[in-house]
């Protein structure tokens, strides 16, 4: 190669020159020139040290020849290491100098140049494929593309460099949050807007202390004595992140506690279940969301100790057997007072709900959600339950209507949560059931019936002996049927009437309000029961959520405001007549359905 | 000295005191965050006249925490994009246990 560039020069071709070349020539330095002295330099050198070893003369390329004799090689190594550290201090002085970094900034020109000079002046390292001496233990290798530099110099072998990375880590970059910037901050507002947990102004102490535990938690050794309420919200915090693991699990189970509750407890084994019974003798409430691992052994060993519990929930606890279910109620029922199964799919059962009214006898609350395998036979059992005053049942198979009028005509009256979801062929008896019998109703869930009617609604409502209900969502009770997508001759679901009548009837006291999906009430009767000149108060309501509800118009939304003085949040998701309308400071709109979202009254858009 | 001005109202600032005897000024408007503190300001009781409460259960390096916990929270108090303030880990626990104490766990 050389020898071509040679005869190049010699036959005098000059293609665009680079600042670095121009200056060297015009200190009368060929770039060439320092290239072959290189060579020479190099040469001479495995002449002076190769007198001892034998096939040193390799005049190929750029490469170090080592030896066999240690004292040589390392005589060589220094040579090296000396002669590249003045190559080195040379490259400086060069680039130091006043006249080299003017004609680069003339000539514009980049690090190229800079590489340049270092290959030029300083002693090339070997190519990929050729034999190398380690600059750290001096043994021979073959240099490849991975080889790591030495950092004096040279090259290292292969264990050498992974010792070095060992000892050095590669500099992680911290991973770039997606929440920040001025987009992710915008999306992370919008985002708490839908939670709920929007509010204006700094966070509070408690939720920032949170936090920095939540971070940090791997170096919290033992929470101390804090409250139960603290407790639970560190716990909430964590199961969040999911950072709960058998390690901080520990610092739940605090032996005087009473109540353990574990937000998620994916990464807990079933030796950790049994631990919490273990550690936590007095134990009285579990509550175990997730809980894939609390399986037969850990309710045999449950079944075993001498804790009474009180209260159960377990969700997603789908590997516990049948008979187990059987034998925990038989055995511990007694003292159980409220039972929540979620997520249980096959195993709990209509013969588990036939054991309740013997071994249960004081339940008060049951609740089976998302469950496969209950059908009415089970849920007629429940009518013997005379203690139960919280009902909800969210089931994947269909029962008839008849069965849940069995059911309130026998426990109605005690009934304060009444709550069945997406049972689609719920009917009027089961209104006119709860009409008769419950007189101390405080929650009221029917969702996703397509059977019921505006009618039944009003004569739920109207005369109804009940207090005033607290909670009421009544979701997508609405007419689902393609071959009339806009008229509703028969008035299914809660239409005008019924909405009227429910708001005449508990709209003194009622909190939450759920309408979601009910289409076909009018604006009418919006604009009736909240009157524009806020005739009507409703002092209480604090989330109400219409979306869906096709016919509501900013006009409406302002209504709901003035009448709702404690209103906290309005949803108005799908109510795309809502275009803009001003929100008072302190309420929260959802869903509004344009890019800008919710634009809080008194707010200037110049303000930051 | 009296914290009260001529008028007979009350001063813009008090006086928190930390088991240790350190003494913080405080802007009153900013401690309106904590239910405890409020509570002591109210009209009758003796730490509203003389603007001076004394903290017994927390000592000086956790209440110069809450106070800067304070000065931020009304700095903030209306803004809509609020970045989150320092807390150094290794107080942490301590500030749950104060900031349970005083009350200061909900959103005002």
């Amino acid at each position: 190669m050389s020898r071509q560039q040679n005869n190049r020069a010699g036959r005098q071709i000059r293609g665009p020159q680079s600042a670095l070349t121009d200056f060297l020539a015009s200190h009368n330095i060929s770039a060439n020139q320092i290239r072959l002295d290189a060579d020479a330099r190099r040469r001479a050198a495995e002449q002076e040290n190769g007198a001892s070893s034998s096939s040193n003369q390799q005049q190929v390329a750029e490469d170090e020849v080592g030896e066999s004799s240690t004292v040589t090689t390392s005589v060589t190594v220094t040579t090296r290491t000396s002669r590249r550290k003045k190559d080195q201090k040379v490259i400086d002085k060069i680039k130091a100098s006043k006249t080299y970094q003017k004609r680069k900034r003339n000539a514009g020109e980049d690090d190229a140049d800079d590489d340049l000079l270092d290959t030029l002046l300083r002693e090339r390292a070997p190519l990929p494929g050729q034999m190398d001496n380690c600059a750290n233990c001096g043994k021979r290798f073959t240099v490849t593309a991975y080889s790591r530099n030495h950092p004096d110099g040279g090259l290292l072998c292969s264990p050498c460099g992974k010792e070095m990375d060992k000892d050095a880590p590669p500099k992680k970059k911290p991973a770039k949050r997606a929440a920040t910037g001025p987009v992710g901050r915008r999306r992370q507002i919008q985002s708490k807007i839908l939670d709920g947990t929007f509010q204006l102004g700094a966070k509070s102490l408690m939720t920032l202390c949170i936090e920095t535990l939540a971070k940090n938690i791997d170096l919290a050794e033992d929470l101390g004595d804090l409250p139960q309420p603290v407790i639970d919200k560190i716990a909430r915090k964590l199961s969040k992140h999911r950072l709960l693991n058998p390690t901080t699990l520990s610092l739940f189970l605090q032996p005087t506690a009473d109540e353990v509750c574990i937000y998620d407890g994916a990464k807990l084994s079933a030796d950790d279940y049994i631990r919490i019974f273990q550690t936590v003798p007095g134990l009285k409430r579990l509550k175990a969301r997730n809980a894939i691992h609390f399986k037969d052994e850990v309710m045999d060993f449950l079944v075993s100790r001498k804790t009474e519990l009180e209260d159960l929930y377990l969700h997603g606890s789908n590997l516990i057997a049948e008979e187990k279910w059987l034998e925990f109620l038989e055995k511990k029922g007694k003292s159980l007072q409220s039972l929540r199964v979620y997520w249980t799919d096959k195993h709990f059962g209509d013969s588990a709900l036939a054991a309740l009214p013997s071994s249960c006898p004081s339940l008060v609350r049951l609740k089976a959600c998302h469950n496969q395998k209950i059908t009415g036979e089970g849920i007629n059992h429940l009518a013997q339950l005379h203690h139960l005053k919280h009902l909800s049942i969210d089931l994947r198979n269909h029962v008839h209507s008849d069965v849940y009028v069995n059911v309130l005509s026998s426990i109605g009256p005690n009934l304060e949560t009444f709550s069945i979801t997406r049972e689609i062929e719920l009917d009027n008896t089961v209104l006119d059931a709860i009409h008769n019998h419950c007189r101390s109703l405080q929650k009221l869930r029917i969702t996703d019936s397509d059977v019921m009617t505006d009618e039944g609604f009003a004569r739920l409502f109207t005369n109804w002996e009940n207090k005033c209900l607290l909670f009421v969502d009544l979701q997508k009770c609405r007419q689902v049927d393609s071959a009339n997508p806009r008229q509703n001759p028969d008035n299914i679901g809660l239409c005008d009437r019924g909405f009227k009548a429910l708001m005449a009837h508990s709209g003194r006291k009622i909190q939450h309000l759920n309408v979601h999906g009910c289409r076909h009430i009018s604006a009418k009767a919006f604009e009736e029961v909240f009157p524009s000149d806020g005739k009507k108060v409703y002092p209480e309501l604090k989330n109400l959520e219409i979306s869906f509800c096709e016919e509501v118009t900013d006009f409406i939304v302002g209504s709901i405001f003035k009448c709702c003085p404690n209103l906290h949040e309005l949803n108005v998701f799908g109510c795309m007549k809502v275009k803009s309308v001003r929100v008072p400071k302190g309420k929260i709109l959802v869903g509004v359905p344009n890019a800008l979202g919710m634009v809080i009254e008194g707010v200037d858009d110049d303000e930051e | 000295m009296d914290a009260t001005n001529g008028n007979g109202g009350a001063s813009k600032y008090i006086t928190l005191v930390s088991k240790d005897g350190f003494e913080f000024v405080v802007l009153r408007e900013a401690t309106l965050c904590s239910d405890y503190i409020r509570g002591m300001l109210r009209n009758n009781m003796t730490e509203a006249r003389t603007g001076r409460c004394e903290l017994q259960d927390i000592n000086g390096v956790i209440l110069e925490k809450v106070v800067e916990y304070f000065h931020y929270w009304y700095k903030y108090r209306d803004r809509e994009d609020v970045p989150d303030m320092e807390i150094p880990v290794e107080n942490c626990l301590e500030l749950v246990v104060a900031a349970d104490y005083l009350g200061m766990d909900k959103q005002v």
